[in-house]
């Protein structure tokens, strides 16, 4: 799975990440003596029968729960329609705020939960719907009810839709090695680096963590980019919400080219990674 | 007579400082703990007298009240277990009563005396260090835990007996050895991006999501995708041996 590779291509972890990483495992007796303390990006995969209060955090008193478990990692929700619809939901402030706040009758209390989160789905309930080798034998309305599962908050709190195709039989028998993990961990951590020296006074450390007043400081566009990203806005019909995350995209991918400045090609490549939805939620 | 032993309790991330004050009084015996204790505190009272005769020490018949200050907080945990223990054989003699004003205490006592492992271990250890608390006495199996946090002494110990001398200076604890912080120690990881073959678009996202800090949706087109993943399924019966 390509999900679960993911975890060999994360950048390394600053020591106030690692601390507050290790602080929430530490209350939650995930330490033990030979895991003292956690050097690594959690990555957390609860399986979709997950209730909301083991998702979010809770308890008589509060615990965290797997958002939070997740934080500087990945929270990776595979077969994500799967998932109680009400279960989904709840992620939308948590996606947004980067903390959750669980109040109970003695307690409440707020945890941080600043987690990359992937998601994969199929697009209909057999799978094989745009397939071009088998028939979906699935009707219009089934696929329908299958994908609103996501609802649209949801899906706009989300900056990279990508299309997983299927790989042919000649490139599964191709034996010529493709590019390693760590090759691409290092362009990784070097276009984090950029981003940590540009964010040192805003105790921030990621592209993903830009506030609005933010945005307009390091995500200027050149007016021929501004015309790009307004045609895009109109046809595809995005929100107000897309949008600060097409220009956060941009960013990283200009930093993954090393460039100072958001080139237009750089927000092409993110306005791209945004048209799916137009694709399989507004046919 | 009095004691006032120092802990730290927590609420959600952060700590507090809490004072166990455990006063020793003639009347009729009875042990009692106030301050908003829940169900766990309660039962430590029975690990505390416990643990404390089994230790081959006396557990007085008196009246004893320990007061869990500040008293308004609603407190959880077996953390309390040692401070109060420790309280106690202060109030009663076994400890000579020296200021133990910089030192905190935390552990659970089980039956035998000895000291078991605790959750919140690295919170409660960052408190300490904001409040300016010199030593810190802990489980042994926390200690590993704590000590990232170098300000402060962090002295393991295993059971009552081992504590009592230490705190009577009959023997001397080695402090933890402090832990230095790499920040990419090992590079190896089960599944690599060089196995998968083709679908370099879906590469490229997830290096761009990694980069940011991205999220990011991955919509299966085909079926073929699933028989890919497929393929590493032995991966997973390798890496266990019957």
């Amino acid at each position: 799975m390509l999900a679960r590779r993911l975890p060999s291509i994360l950048p390394d972890l600053t020591f106030e990440e690692a601390l507050e990483i290790t602080k929430i495992h530490s209350i939650s007796g995930l330490l033990s003596e030979n895991v003292p303390f956690i050097f690594k990006r959690p990555f957390r995969s609860p399986h979709h029968t997950i209730t909301e209060t083991s998702l979010v955090g809770g308890g008589r008193i509060p615990k965290p729960g797997e958002i939070s478990l997740a934080h500087y990692g990945v929270l990776f929700l595979d077969e994500l329609p799967e998932f109680n619809k009400s279960t989904l939901e709840v992620l939308r402030g948590p996606l947004e705020d980067k903390t959750v706040t669980i109040s109970r009758v003695d307690f409440s209390t707020t945890y941080p939960c600043n987690f990359m989160f992937i998601a994969s789905m199929n697009p209909c309930p057999c799978g094989y719907y745009g397939s071009t080798e088998k028939q979906c034998t699935c009707k219009e309305e089934q696929i329908q009810k299958y994908i609103h599962k996501i609802s649209g908050p949801l899906l706009d709190r989300i900056d990279i839709h990508i299309e997983v195709e299927s790989v042919n039989y000649q490139k599964l028998g191709n034996t010529s090695p493709s590019e390693s993990s760590n090759e691409i961990r290092k362009r990784v951590n070097k276009a984090r680096h950029i981003q940590l020296n540009r964010y040192k006074d805003y105790h921030i450390f990621s592209n993903s963590e830009l506030t609005p007043a933010l945005i307009s400081k390091y995500c200027k566009l050149s007016p021929k980019s501004k015309q790009i990203l307004e045609t895009a806005f109109n046809r595809l019909g995005l929100s107000a919400r897309a949008y600060s995350r097409i220009l956060k995209v941009a960013r990283t991918i200009a930093d993954l080219d090393n460039s100072q400045h958001i080139q237009t090609h750089h927000l092409a490549e993110a306005i791209q990674y945004r048209s799916l939805d137009r694709k399989y939620w507004h046919r | 007579m009095l004691s006032i032993v120092k802990s730290i309790a927590l609420h959600g991330l952060q700590g507090y400082l809490v004072n166990i004050q455990v006063d020793i009084s003639a009347g009729m015996p009875a042990f009692e703990i106030v301050g908003l204790p829940d169900t766990s505190i309660r039962e430590s009272k029975e690990r505390v007298k416990t643990a404390i005769r089994n230790s081959t020490l006396e557990f007085l018949s008196r009246r004893i009240v320990v007061n869990l200050a500040p008293a308004s907080t609603k407190k959880e945990g077996s953390i309390f277990d040692l401070p109060i223990a420790i309280g106690i054989l202060i109030a009663t003699g076994v400890i000579s009563d020296k200021p133990l004003d910089n030192t905190i205490f935390i552990g659970e006592l089980s039956l035998d005396g000895s000291i078991g492992s605790v959750k919140g271990v690295l919170p409660i250890c960052i408190e300490a260090k904001r409040l300016g608390i010199k030593r810190i006495i802990l489980p042994k199996a926390n200690a590993k835990e704590a000590c990232i946090i170098k300000e402060v002494e962090m002295i393991p110990v295993s059971d009552l007996n081992e504590i009592i001398s230490y705190l009577n200076g009959d023997i001397i604890i080695p402090k933890e050895k402090t832990l230095e912080f790499t920040s990419n120690i090992n590079s190896d990881y089960e599944f690599d991006f060089s196995e998968v073959k083709g679908q370099e678009n879906v590469k490229r996202a997830l290096e761009i999501a990694a980069a940011g800090g991205h999220n990011c949706l991955l919509i299966r087109k085909s079926w073929l995708w699933e028989n890919n993943a497929s393929t590493q399924t032995p991966l997973y019966f390798t890496r266990f041996n019957f």
